[in-house]
């Protein structure tokens, strides 16, 4: 118990005795962080974004005209037996035709000079969420397109393409900010354990001598670094949600992008639990790396 | 009596100059020995390598039963943990406490609470400071300071003490006063060796003494005998 409160101590005042050097090491790891978490967070909400945008991407089977009933229901079991296919809705005709009369009723007498109904019969598919990727939507249109009595299959192929290809990009750029700043992040909390490494060189030689293991020595400047990172990391997360709070209050004050307020959202506790977590990963391996670097000094 | 030290053809250079130069000596348990030399001589380094803070290029140490030259890292904890060690330069932590500093060795080996208490309050108490537990080592005299660094030493009853140049700070009264201690020590069986270039040392011992002349192992013999070995 006393060891363990004398570790715990040791650390606390390592970071006490370089205390401009602990705040700078907190500061900039937070400010690299939040960088970090401007992408993770563009990241996540594009996501979900998407998501729900993939949910409301439906596919049209249009069907050929005087297609005959039986065929019809042979085609919906088909499709509905599909395991890409979460969903099968039948449009007949004079659906489709009270739908547009509903929906353009202005061009509604454009259809009546044409004397017999020209609007087809189809079915509107939803796919399931594990086929709403662009490749496998692509080869679920092209499948369909192939069978019997399917005049066309139309779906909003360019939008999804394009959303996922920003998606990428954002995961892309997220994964390379997020390496390089996480790497700035291990470097300025390895350089102030360095510091406090070389600070304590005469106390290091003592505890040694004395027959202090490694581990011994060690523990305090790993959990110097766990700390600053933990810190850095909440911090970063203050900045954060501070700056998207500000985001969303102008949006709303200039009206400007209505509605986009109520789709975004700030990360989840756990998500937030897990950053400061993984800030505390940072700083101990900023630490590890700065222990072997330099060493606390031979055996 | 069983050796506790045992050095076998030791040598060791520093910078192409010989610390040590084959040296071969034994130290029986509960001896009291005085290492005796100029400054250059050797006895730095010889301690130095009881405790593996520095390896020999020649030759094998044993201490405690144990081949000091090919111990493991992780083992040499253990290995320091049985044999203390006082300076001439005290190592005392500035901002602990006396009491903190004298804990230390117990706290680094995982002692209780309650084990360190009592162990503190004893080597403090053998030593005379234990009623300047409470102040840090800085405002303390410097015979003192020398003092709480030989309880440091003792606190977890090792086998062994080595002092190296433990007076070197000290008036003639203060070092007649430490190696009276020392000699108290030992007469609780633990094995002392004292090193150091302090002629004066040799009026308040009369046990063995091994001399070093520029790492060469000269002579060997008891204070009041003639020079032998």
């Amino acid at each position: 118990m006393r060891r363990l409160f004398y570790l715990v101590r040791e650390a606390w005042v390592n970071m006490r005795t370089n205390r401009t050097t602990t705040i700078v090491a907190i500061l900039t790891t937070a400010f690299a962080l939040a960088c970090v978490g401007i992408f993770l967070l563009l990241y996540v909400n594009l996501r979900n974004a998407a998501g729900s945008l993939q949910e409301d991407v439906k596919v049209m089977v249009y069907l050929e005209d005087r297609l005959p009933s039986e065929q019809v229901r042979e085609l919906e079991r088909t499709l509905k037996t599909d395991r890409m296919v979460d969903g099968v809705l039948f449009i007949s005709k004079e659906q489709a035709l009270g739908e547009f009369r509903v929906q353009f009723p202005s061009e509604s007498h454009l259809l009546e000079g044409l004397g017999e109904n020209p609007l087809p019969a189809s079915f509107v598919v939803t796919l399931a969420p594990s086929f709403r990727s662009p490749d496998a939507m692509k080869a679920w249109v092209e499948r369909v397109q192939t069978m019997e009595g399917v005049a066309k299959v139309d779906y909003n192929q360019e939008w999804n393409s394009l959303l996922a290809g920003l998606i990428g990009y954002i995961e892309l750029a997220a994964i390379g900010v997020g390496i390089l700043l996480s790497a700035a992040a291990v470097t300025i909390i390895g350089n102030t354990t360095r510091l406090a490494l070389l600070a304590r060189q005469e106390e290091i030689e003592i505890l040694r001598s004395i027959g202090a293991t490694r581990t011994f020595i060690r523990i305090p400047y790993f959990l110097e670094g766990a700390v600053l990172g933990g810190c850095g990391s909440a911090l970063s997360l203050g900045i954060l949600k501070f700056a998207f709070e500000l985001f969303r209050q102008q949006i709303q004050l200039t009206g400007r992008f209505s509605g986009i307020e109520g789709m975004i959202s700030f990360f989840p506790l756990s998500v937030c639990l897990a950053l400061v977590m993984a800030g505390m990963g940072l700083g101990f391996a900023g630490s590890v790396v700065s222990l072997l670097r330099v060493g606390e000094g031979r055996a | 009596m069983d050796a506790i030290i045992q050095l076998i053809h030791v040598s060791k250079w520093h910078d192409r100059r010989a610390a040590l130069s084959d040296v071969t000596f034994e130290i029986e348990k509960g001896e009291f020995v005085l290492l005796m030399g100029a400054s250059g001589a050797g006895k730095s380094t010889l301690l130095r390598m009881l405790i593996a803070e520095e390896q020999p290029d020649e030759g094998q140490i044993f201490v405690h039963g144990k081949n000091v030259t090919k111990l493991r890292a992780s083992e040499i904890p253990y290995l320091r943990r049985k044999v203390g060690a006082v300076f001439q330069d005290f190592r005392l932590l500035p901002k602990k406490s006396v009491f903190d500093n004298v804990a230390l060795p117990l706290i680094v080996q995982g002692a209780s609470e309650k084990d360190i208490r009592r162990k503190v309050t004893e080597a403090l108490r053998a030593v005379d400071v234990d009623h300047k537990n409470d102040q840090l080592p800085n405002s303390l005299s410097t015979g003192e300071q020398q003092r709480v660094c030989i309880a440091r030493s003792i606190v977890n009853g090792p086998v062994v003490l080595l002092a190296d140049e433990p007076t070197g700070n000290l008036d003639p009264e203060r070092t007649r006063e430490i190696i009276e201690l020392f000699k108290l020590i030992n007469a609780r069986g633990t094995t002392v060796v004292v090193a150091t270039h302090d002629p004066h040392v040799l009026k308040y011992v009369n046990r063995r003494v091994i001399t070093l002349v520029q790492g060469v192992l000269l002579a060997e013999r008891r204070v009041g005998e003639g020079v032998g070995g």
